[in-house]
């Protein structure tokens, strides 16, 4: 804890220091940024949003594309797990795809989308690939013997999916939603750069970034960066709630 | 009698390959009904896929197999299968994984939760309800997984080298306890086991087979009342017996 501290502190003393001595005066130091994250958070923007206001949206627009992610990484991930030839005759399509980067999607997701769809898709692009691949690891791991334990019970191949499938790769695919979680909000100042709207964190930094308004746009990307921590945070929370049964396991 | 298991003839074969490998080889038997069988042989004998074969996971290549007068069907029948690996389910507590069963098998919901402690409380586990299986030692998940194949009243209950990973002392108690469970609940027992002390403790009858692929080389009736005490002359010599069977099978491999 005391540690921790001190790199904070250290990085903001870094931080006062290069803005002090850095030629650019564009670069803001650590106060003028929490004056400017007062000032947004109180009074608004130049078109009067509040920070508060920015966030929700954002957290908004990231939840639908997450929700999207999740109804369908899930499914094709069991689907892919459950049938390694599909997987094996899917994998050229699915492999290059999950490398071009969400920014990459932006025109064509204009040309393809409208509205409230272009953001889905992008956030989309960041959640589902971590979603899919954590799905089809955690299937691929479950356990032959529980398999057969189930089969000698009568189990058929739904009563395997559901109570012994599912169950077994739960931890994987919670896995899979936190990273997919996180990489979908990471996305979210590509989405909103497509986006006519004035509202949301990446609207924020991109707005301030034409006023060459530096201080502003800091305060976009902290707020960004802590609440990404803090999305991560509560999903472990949940992980550790479900997974009691695992604990000493991964101690 | 009533015959509780039939094979006739059966073989098994896999392809690997072009090549294929036959691990049982025309293997005729039968098991009476409330019967306790055990089967020895060695290892890689194709014991494993006979157990696989009976409770109908696997057809065989050829011949004919019967589980009282019908071809094995778990979906239609009931099979109380014991693993040699741990088969609890890490994610459901003692009781989570003795409600498994019958889940499966269609009991009413109502009823899961008192049939699963009357077991749970016959291989003496009251009190670990609602333990998780990491939290419990290997004899006792080895009851756990006792306590969820009987739970569904099955027709058979089969046991592949189930006490084969506990240390000497917990076995023993193991095989006592299976033994009082049996007498109390009249079912037939078909056991695989590579230990032949096991055998003459636990078994009415016992078969020895050969080595790869795999018959019948000997069936040895276990006349001793049970309790048995494994230092009693009659014990030993039977043991030594098939012992002497068992070793003229392990020096071809």
């Amino acid at each position: 804890m005391l540690y921790a501290l001190s790199s904070v502190i250290i990085f903001f003393i870094f931080w006062e220091l290069i803005a002090l001595y850095s030629p650019s005066p564009y670069l803001p130091d650590p106060y003028s940024v929490l004056r400017a994250f007062i000032t947004i958070l109180t009074v608004g923007d130049v078109d009067g949003y509040t920070l508060t206001w920015h966030a929700v949206v954002s957290l908004e627009r990231v939840l639908l594309g997450f929700a999207v992610g999740t109804a369908t990484g899930i499914p094709i991930g069991m689907l892919l797990g459950i049938k390694p030839t599909l997987k094996g005759a899917v994998t050229p399509i699915i492999e290059p795809l999950r490398f071009i980067p969400p920014i990459a999607w932006i025109p064509l997701s204009i040309v393809l989308l409208i509205g409230l769809w272009r953001y889905i898709f992008l956030i989309w692009i960041g959640v589902f690939f971590p979603v899919l691949l954590d799905t089809i690891a955690g299937v691929k791991r479950t356990s032959i013997t529980l398999i057969q334990m189930a089969r000698t019970f009568g189990a058929d191949n739904k009563k395997i999916i559901t109570k012994i499938v599912f169950p077994s790769s739960l931890p994987e695919i919670m896995n899979g939603l936190r990273v997919g979680l996180g990489v979908g909000w990471m996305c979210i100042v590509a989405a909103e750069m497509i986006g006519g709207e004035p509202v949301g964190l990446g609207r924020l930094i991109l707005k301030y970034a034409n006023l060459l308004q530096i201080d502003v746009v800091i305060v976009g990307m902290i707020t960004i960066g802590l609440i990404g921590l803090a999305l991560n945070y509560l999903i472990l929370l949940l992980e550790k709630r479900m997974f009691r049964w695992r604990v000493e396991i991964r101690a | 009698m009533k015959k509780a298991i039939l094979l006739e003839s059966v073989s098994k074969k896999y392809e690997v390959g072009s090549s294929s490998l036959e691990v049982i080889k025309d293997l005729t038997f039968d098991v009476n009904e409330n019967e306790f069988v055990c089967i020895v042989g060695p290892s890689g004998c194709g014991k494993t896929t006979l157990l696989r074969i009976v409770s109908g996971l696997e057809p065989p290549s050829s011949g004919r197999v019967l589980v009282f007068d019908t071809p094995p069907d778990p979906r239609r029948q009931k099979f109380g299968v014991i693993f040699q690996e741990d088969s609890l389910l890490p994610w459901r507590t003692v009781l989570g994984n003795v409600k498994f069963g019958l889940e499966l098998q269609g009991y009413k919901e109502t009823e899961h939760e008192k049939i699963a402690r009357t077991y749970i409380e016959l291989v003496g586990l009251q009190g670990f309800e609602n333990y998780y299986p990491h939290q419990i030692s290997g004899g006792m998940k080895k009851r756990v997984a006792i306590a969820r194949a009987l739970a569904i009243n099955p027709d058979l209950i089969l046991m592949d080298e189930p006490f084969a990973d506990l240390d000497a002392q917990t076995r023993s108690l193991m095989q006592r306890e299976l033994l009082n469970v049996w007498s109390k609940l009249n079912k037939t027992v078909l056991f695989i086991t590579h230990n032949v002390e096991e055998a003459v403790f636990l078994a009415q009858r016992v078969f020895v087979l050969t080595k790869r692929p795999s018959k019948v080389k000997q069936i040895i009736n276990i006349d001793l009342p049970y309790p048995r005490a494994r230092l009693s002359p009659p014990f030993i010599s039977y043991r030594e017996r098939i012992l002497t069977a068992f070793h003229e099978e392990l020096e071809g491999i």
